[in-house]
């Protein structure tokens, strides 16, 4: 090494010192400060330069306000929102993982093939320009535009058609263009296209799935309607007892699969065939494999009910829900406080379906269901008379949510988004990477023992990919207990009950008060609990990975 | 006689289907990535009034390029944009030099307490972001870094992760070739300058696509360190755009496509180096 | 125990590349053939054909009586030994061997007596229970073997096995490999690139070549036959320790007797007379451009066989001496620049310059047409049928 030890101590900090001031001022600083802050009351309203009050040292009263003080209700209800929206990392580290193996896998080229690259490119240029060239000599639409009260406006029956015929085309070409770039550009194509989202994960994205979202012309319920309203016809002109049947019969017929596959995994463990982790991992398996089913029958056993509400689908005014919940009174048995409750929980006016399905969650109504229906029927029947006040307007049954506006669906909106954003990005390269580092010979050894292509996932692929998937997982906890936060401020706006833990701390600091002490906290527990994951994470997986 | 092996032609029909299957699989999959693009280039060509029942449609019965020019007419757009390049930019440039400056220190030269100082920088990375929010708003604002460039762009261009990343790096060129500059009279500086750097350009250049990425995408901090309409990036912009003309459906969807293309190009023109990127972060963690 | 047998086999890659063709092997029950040759040269593919790794472009392979080109490899009732042991990381070294008979469901009795009594054989008996991370290369060597030993096939494969051992561990295993032969006794394909490997193992060996465009076969014989009898210069240059000598000169006639002289006609460097034996299958040839292969072996300070001196010897100037114990290795020069290795049996004060005289055995020089694969003039046809030298012959 050149120069004396003292000589060296300076030139390494002359080439340190830029990045070890803002090292100090914006990192290694704030984290002590930030600690220092969730012990006080700061808040910028009352401590500013134009106020006389000074910062006072709280101790842990933040912690406990937030654990279980006034703001626990709050900081607990957040949690589980970001939990929630947790979700997505399980399922979007399979789909990467799934995803990778596919784009590995021999069914699309693994190099392009460089003639057919250029040839692809021209094909595809020379599409786009008939396309343009469709387009522009389309017809055009009026020029004054009349809408109705759903936004329809006046255009003829060929323009509409000709309007159909240029996206169907648009989507052909786009069709076409996907399979020909899998076919010939191959696995380069298929990672730049699936990561694209990760890669523009950001507001101007949150902002393209708001419009996804729209309730009536949004892409995503339009693809939905349909098919809710084919599922609803079918329900609706089958027996119930049908769907009732399949239900319980799908619920019995996975608790007995679980039960067996549990049996059989437990007296292999026993046996020494199989280690804790493949126990592990089968009942891991079976519990996901497990709830979905159950859910499956779950939704089978109230789709009838659910979709019984064909053409017609009206909404009673406050005064209408009255004169229901009166009559229901009536009904032997009835609790007259429960279905005051129900009744006011409905609030100035609900649909039909939100009335019946909100009187029929009282345990007593539901067995005298015929009363209720009869009830409903009768005063729908006055509302498409215009002898009640009430609004009739579209398809009832089976319908798409707002998925925004809908405290049950904004989570899960989000959800799906997240999946879709996550599924193509670097935890694919990342596995994608780890799956060109297997040696073939494992491979073949495995298929001279006899193993089936299932069974080399299993024995050979997954435990090779066991350090990246350990390294995936920890990586995603981290951040997703601090996520979620753009999105539900760009889509949601915190409404629907979206906000995550992050977004709570946001609207402390730096909106109403200004509350940076009571924030700092937040911060705090959060990064308790982020250890504390991470820690079990790295217990747990480094035994897994080294079993 | 085929060209498959034994091992695939022995197997089963079902099995037989899974290759053409997979294929389909992926190019179903790539669809839905692809479509809802397609559906905001639609839009965002579309008439105010044609937006909802595009999907009844399926294509506009005009394509105008009028929301596009709403956009820059209602908002500073442009000077978004500019923004927007300019903050990533410095920042980029400063991170790129204070980084490997830093890098060069902890992986080049050996002096007293150089491991337990990296530990520390190591030991940042593991706190979470969340922690450093609130702290890091007071020191700005301390500053006087608030709603001016040099708040976006001063805190921004140090980074932790930059400097672990380009160490390991750095750890991979052999030291033999130092001494052999050292011993032809070279000091330490020319050493980074004419050694060192030309050889870490790949990861040079990985750490400034990370970097001009992930600033140009920064929502939250220039959402809470800026106030002023002129000092707006792109994705504090676009928000504010949604806020106000939020039902102007066609033109949000012009702003944000307007604001993708840039990631867009960077990463087809790079994409080679940013998936080895993304590779060299992960092995080394 | 089952045969092999090759017939026509050819493979050509991606309809264009032919890796390799013209194979034609049968394999005894209870064989220990070895392909042997440079890399490039098409052994590993076709045991890789034989194991069912890769599709057969044409011919077929049998293995008993049962043509197997479409079977799939785990039914052909075969094990394989990989290059780089291609054990299960995660999985213990007793779960390493037994998976290959757990995946066909035999009882967990039989699989525990199985792998007990191979891992005995094999002597890893206390590693059952470790990660193969945890074990030496030769270690994991053993583990491949018992792998493959504890299913009890009828043919077993290897692909260069030793190649990624050290030089001591390759010669200890390879004794330990034989001893198992002998002991089981099963049919068995093995691959190498090592001609001291192929020599010392096999009862066969296969010597293949690349060099003419595809991977062929050049020889088939017991190790001593070809040594002994190469068909041509490949196959006399690939084996023996020490390279073989060659030098290009041509057949003259004189004194009743068939010549071969290197050199200018004036001062040839080399002049030596053909062995009576030889002359018929030679006159044909006369005044023919030739090589003659000389192994460093045949040369000696004295006189060999029952020829006269003046026939039979070569004079060259030492450059360099290298004393090896029991023999010397002598770099010679002859008259005309082309360097010779002579290989002797070792004297205390050999001079370390100068001029020297060696006598030829010519019972054991090798005459070959000119080129890389220049065909033997004395043996186009390998070892005699009649002169079969075996190791139980004691030739």
């Amino acid at each position: 090494m050149i120069g004396s030890g003292r000589k060296r101590l300076l030139i390494a900090l002359a080439f340190l010192l830029p990045n070890l001031i803002g090292f100090l001022l914006f990192t290694a600083g704030p984290v002590v400060f930030s600690l220092y802050m969730s012990l006080t009351d700061w808040q910028l309203t009352k401590h500013n330069q134009y106020s006389t009050e000074s910062v006072k040292f709280i101790g842990f009263e933040n912690y406990a306000r937030l654990l279980w003080g006034d703001e626990s209700h709050l900081f607990w209800d957040y949690f589980y929102n970001t939990v929630f929206l947790m979700i997505a990392i399980p399922v979007s580290i399979a789909g990467s993982l799934l995803l990778a193996v596919w784009i590995n896998s021999k069914a699309t080229p693994q190099k392009p093939k460089s003639k057919m690259k250029w040839g692809m490119i021209g094909l595809a240029c020379s599409v786009a320009a008939c396309l343009g060239a469709w387009v522009l000599a389309s017809p055009s639409a009026a020029q004054d535009v009349m809408s109705t009260r759903s936004g329809m406006t006046d255009l003829t029956e060929y323009q509409v058609q000709a309007m159909q015929r240029n996206g169907l085309v648009l989507f052909v070409g786009i069709v076409g263009a996907v399979i020909t770039a899998g076919l010939f550009v191959g696995q380069m194509f298929f990672r730049a296209a699936f990561y694209l989202p990760t890669l523009l994960a950001g507001v101007a994205m949150f902002l393209l799935w708001k419009t996804l979202y729209r309730p009536r012309g949004g892409l995503i319920n339009s693809v939905l309607d349909p098919i809710l309203g084919g599922i609803e016809r079918v329900v609706v002109n089958t027996p119930a007892v049908i769907w009732y049947g399949t239900g319980i019969l799908l619920a019995f017929a996975t608790l007995a699969f679980i039960g067996r596959s549990m049996m059989a995994g437990l007296s292999r463990y026993k046996a020494k065939e199989t280690g804790g982790f493949a126990l592990f991992g089968r009942a891991f398996i079976l519990a996901t494999v497990g709830i979905s089913a159950l859910g499956m029958s779950l939704v089978l056993v109230q789709l009838p009910e659910k979709s019984l509400l064909p053409s017609g689908y009206e909404s009673f005014d406050q005064a209408t829900i009255l004169a229901i919940g009166d009559e229901m009174k009536g009904v032997e048995g009835v609790d007259a406080a429960e279905v005051d409750l129900i009744v006011n929980a409905l609030g100035e006016g609900a649909s039909r379906a939100d009335t019946l399905s909100a009187l029929l969650s009282d345990p007593v109504l539901a067995l005298n269901r015929a009363s209720v229906l009869e009830a409903v029927g009768q005063r729908s029947e006055r509302v498409r008379r215009g002898l009640t006040a009430g609004h009739e307007t579209e398809r009832g049954g089976l319908q798409p949510p707002d998925w925004l506006l809908s405290s049950r669906w904004a989570k899960p909106a989000l959800v799906i988004m997240g999946i879709w954003l996550a599924i193509g990005g670097g935890n694919m390269l990342l596995y994608l990477a780890g799956l060109s580092n297997i040696p073939q010979s494992l491979y073949e050894a495995a298929a001279i023992d006899g193993a089936t292509g299932w069974q080399r996932f299993i024995n050979v692929t997954w435990p090779q990919l066991a350090p990246t998937t350990f390294f995936i997982v920890i990586m995603s906890t981290i951040g997703g207990l601090q996520g979620g936060f753009e999105q539900a401020l760009v889509m949601t706006e915190g409404k629907a009950d979206t906000i995550v833990l992050t977004y709570y701390l946001y609207n402390l600091a730096f909106t109403d008060d200004f509350q940076l002490g009571l924030a700092s906290a937040v911060a705090w527990v959060m990064f308790a609990m982020i250890f504390a994951m991470t820690a079990f994470n790295f217990r747990f997986g480094s035994r897994l990975t080294n079993e | 006689m085929s060209d498959r092996s034994p091992i695939e032609a022995a197997t089963g029909p079902l099995a037989k289907l899974a290759r053409p299957a997979t294929f389909v699989a992926l190019v179903l999959l790539g669809i839905s990535f692809v479509v809802p693009f397609v559906w905001q280039v639609l839009i965002s060509l579309s008439d105010r009034s044609e937006v909802d029942r595009l999907t009844e449609t399926g294509f506009p019965s005009r394509i105008s390029l009028d929301a596009y020019v709403r956009v820059f007419d209602q908002v500073p757009f442009a000077k978004y944009f500019f923004n927007s390049f300019f903050v990533a930019g410095w920042v980029t440039l400063l991170q790129v030099i204070t980084c490997s400056m830093a890098a060069y220190a902890f992986s080049r030269i050996q002096w007293p307490g150089r491991d337990k100082v990296f530990l520390l920088y190591l030991g940042t990375l593991m706190v979470p972001g969340v922690v450093l929010m609130v702290p890091n708003f007071v020191v700005i604002l301390g500053l006087g870094m608030f709603d001016d460039y040099t708040g976006l762009i001063i805190p921004a261009a140090f980074s932790a992760y930059g400097t672990f990343l380009l160490r390991q790096f750095m750890l991979t060129i052999p030291s033999s070739l130092d001494e052999a500059a050292a011993i032809d009279g070279a000091g330490h500086w020319r050493i980074f300058t004419q050694v060192i750097l030309p050889l870490a350009r790949p990861g040079l250049i990985v750490l400034a696509i990370f970097a001009f990425l992930f600033n140009y995408n920064s929502f939250f901090w220039p959402l809470i360190l800026t106030q002023s309409e002129n000092l707006r990036v792109l994705p504090v912009g676009l928000l504010q755009f949604n806020t106000t003309y939020g039902s102007d459906v066609p033109a949000i969807m012009a702003a944000a496509l307007m604001a993708m293309i840039p990631p867009i190009i960077l990463f087809l023109l790079l994409q080679k180096y940013l998936v080895k990127g993304i590779q060299l972060g992960a092995v080394k963690g | 125990m089952a045969q092999v047998t090759l017939r026509d086999v050819k493979k050509v890659y991606d309809g264009k590349v032919v890796a390799v063709r013209d194979v034609n092997l049968t394999i005894g029950d209870g064989e220990f053939l070895v392909l042997v040759g440079p890399s490039g040269c098409g052994k590993s593919t076709t045991l890789r054909m034989i194991a069912g790794l890769e599709a057969i472009t044409e011919g077929t392979i049998s293995i008993g009586d049962r043509v197997v080109n479409d079977v799939h490899p785990k039914d052909r009732d075969i094990a394989m030994v990989f290059q780089n042991y291609a054990l299960y990381p995660h999985m213990s070294v007793e779960k390493n061997m037994a998976f290959g008979l757990q995946l066909r469901r035999l009882p967990r009795e039989e699989i525990k007596r199985r792998v007990t009594e191979t891992a005995g054989l094999l002597g890893i008996g206390e590693l059952l229970n470790r990660r193969p991370k945890q074990l030496s290369g030769g270690q994991r060597q053993r583990v491949a073997l018992g792998r493959a030993i504890v299913r009890d096939a009828s043919v077993f494969l290897f692909d260069e096995p030793l190649s990624n051992l050290d030089a001591k561990l390759r010669v200890t295993t390879r004794t330990e490999i034989k001893k198992l032969h002998k002991r089981l006794r099963t049919t068995t394909v093995y691959v190498t690139h090592d001609q001291e490997e192929a020599m010392t193992l096999g009862d066969r060996i296969v010597v293949m070549s690349a060099g003419r465009g595809v991977g062929v076969i050049e020889q088939v014989d017991t190790p001593l036959n070809v040594y002994r009898y190469p068909k041509n210069r490949f196959v006399g240059a690939f084996l023996g320790r020490t390279p073989m000598n060659f030098f290009d000169g041509r057949l003259v006639e004189a004194e009743g007797e068939v010549w071969f002289v290197a050199g200018p006609e004036d001062a040839p460097s080399i002049r030596l007379a053909m062995l009576p034996k030889h002359t018929e299958a030679l006159r044909g040839r006369v005044g023919a451009e030739v090589t003659l292969g000389l192994r460093p072996s045949s040369l000696s300070e004295h006189p060999m066989g029952k020829e006269t001196a003046a026939h039979s010897t070569i004079r060259s100037q030492v450059q360099v001496v290298e004393p090896l114990g029991k023999n010397i290795d002598v770099s010679c020069e002859l008259p005309d620049g082309s360097p010779m290795l002579a290989r002797i049996d070792a004297r205390h004060d050999f001079p370390t310059s100068g001029e020297v005289k060696f006598y030829v055995d010519m019972e054991h020089v090798h005459l070959f047409e000119p080129g890389e694969f220049g065909a033997s003039l004395l043996h186009p046809e390998g070892a005699p049928q009649n002169e079969t030298a075996t190791l139980a012959s004691g030739a």
